[in-house]
């Protein structure tokens, strides 16, 4: 049997639900309408500032599976012609040589690993990997030395400036967690920023 | 509630038994991976891939090599040219990368230019016959072996080539470095009726 000071207590607690019900549904909403915004605003992105060293070129460092020396760049602009807009790129020169003491395996270098790094906030664009010998997506063999290579950005038409920053990531030789079932071998993954390097370029105009 | 019914300790006796018979049914052959079977050979032999073949002809070392009348491309050490020819069977072959593996455990892959880096298998009932070139170190040959290495989503059973392409200490390897050809252009590939 029901006494008196439930029923009470039960009406009691029902104000109170009521009470702040619409509050909630408010707060609920906002969170739904802020969550959509930034969905639609391009995503929550942490920007770090930059973690790693700034050297001025030519250098010659270590990074991951590569070693890498970087010499100069240059912009190459391509006028406007009858069928096609105006286009510029970027061309870096740099001596790539196969460093992976661990596998000792041949590997081509992807174009992630290879930035140019536009600042202001941008995101860095990505290479198109390494082009050596006049092939492109080189496959370096461990224990030959450096070959000397080049590789290409993208860049708007408009692109300026002579003293350009490449970044440049590395691979670390490690394995996964293998609680979940993956092999626990190490293999190379894992980039990171490994350095980024202040390259001095010029500008030339390309015509056909 | 009673914790150990009869069904329950059932179910876990079964379990057990699945476990042992799996053991049971794991290949008794000795592999160099546990889901892989490794058909060996040489040069010239006909090695089962399936119920498909794959024969390696020739390998050749050069000093540069030729494709599609590009310009010929050079190198610091040496590239290994391997001819083969594949016989197609009925079932599935999937892809499968090439590689090349040395005593020191050096892994050489193929060149980009000539975009397959495997085993090219035609139609069923077709053979084809192609070529793969890897850059290799002129220092590091001791042992060369190719290696087809199926590519392969789930882990299954499967099965992989390797062919020993007879370089069994420096003496040969120097041999074959100093007779290496000032070029090798490498051939289209040809698909005929097996």
């Amino acid at each position: 049997m029901e006494s008196l000071d439930d029923v009470i207590d039960a009406m009691i607690a029902d104000r109170v639900i009521h009470r702040h019900r619409r509050k909630w549904l408010i707060a609920l909403a906002l969170v739904v309408v802020l969550v959509v915004v930034i969905l639609f605003t391009g995503g929550w992105k942490e920007k770090k500032g930059r973690t790693v060293d700034t050297v001025d070129a030519p250098t010659t460092f270590e990074a991951g599976r590569y070693e890498f020396g970087v010499t100069s760049a240059q912009i190459i602009r391509t006028p406007k012609t009858k069928y096609d807009p105006a286009k510029a790129r970027v061309e870096l020169s740099f001596d790539v040589k196969n460093i992976d003491d661990e596998e000792h395996k041949s590997n081509s270098l992807s174009g992630k690993m290879v930035l140019l790094v536009v600042g202001g906030g941008e995101d860095p664009i990505e290479s198109n990997g390494a082009t050596c010998r006049g092939a492109i997506n080189w496959v370096f063999v461990y224990g030959l030395p450096a070959e000397s290579c080049t590789t290409k950005f993208e860049v708007p038409a408009n692109f300026t400036g002579d003293k350009l920053e490449f970044g440049f990531l590395a691979e670390s030789y490690d394995s996964d967690i293998g609680l979940l079932g993956a092999s626990e071998d190490p293999y190379w993954h894992n980039e990171k920023a490994a350095m980024v390097v202040r390259v001095p370029t010029t500008t030339t105009t390309e015509t056909k | 509630m009673k914790l150990y019914r009869t069904s329950t300790v059932l179910v876990g006796v079964l379990f057990v038994l699945l476990g042992g018979l799996t053991r049971l049914a794991t290949p008794e052959k000795v592999y160099d991976s546990e889901n892989r079977e490794i058909v060996h050979g040489t040069i010239g032999e006909t090695l089962k891939y399936r119920d498909s073949t794959i024969t390696v002809h020739r390998m050749k070392v050069a000093k540069a090599y030729v494709y599609n009348d590009d310009k010929p491309v050079e190198t610091n050490g040496a590239f290994v040219a391997v001819e083969y020819e594949t016989v197609r069977g009925t079932e599935e072959v999937g892809s499968n990368d090439a590689t090349l593996t040395t005593d020191d455990g050096t892994e050489y892959r193929p060149v980009a230019a000539t975009i397959v880096n495997g085993a090219d298998f035609a139609e069923p009932g077709f053979a084809r016959s192609g070529s793969l070139v890897f850059e290799v170190n002129t220092a590091d040959l001791n042992g060369l072996t190719l290696n087809f290495v199926t590519v392969q989503f789930w882990t299954v059973l499967t099965q992989d080539v390797s062919v020993d392409l007879g370089v069994p200490d420096e003496k040969v390897a120097q041999q074959l470095v100093d007779t290496a050809a000032p070029e090798y252009v490498i051939p289209k590939s040809v698909t005929r009726v097996a």
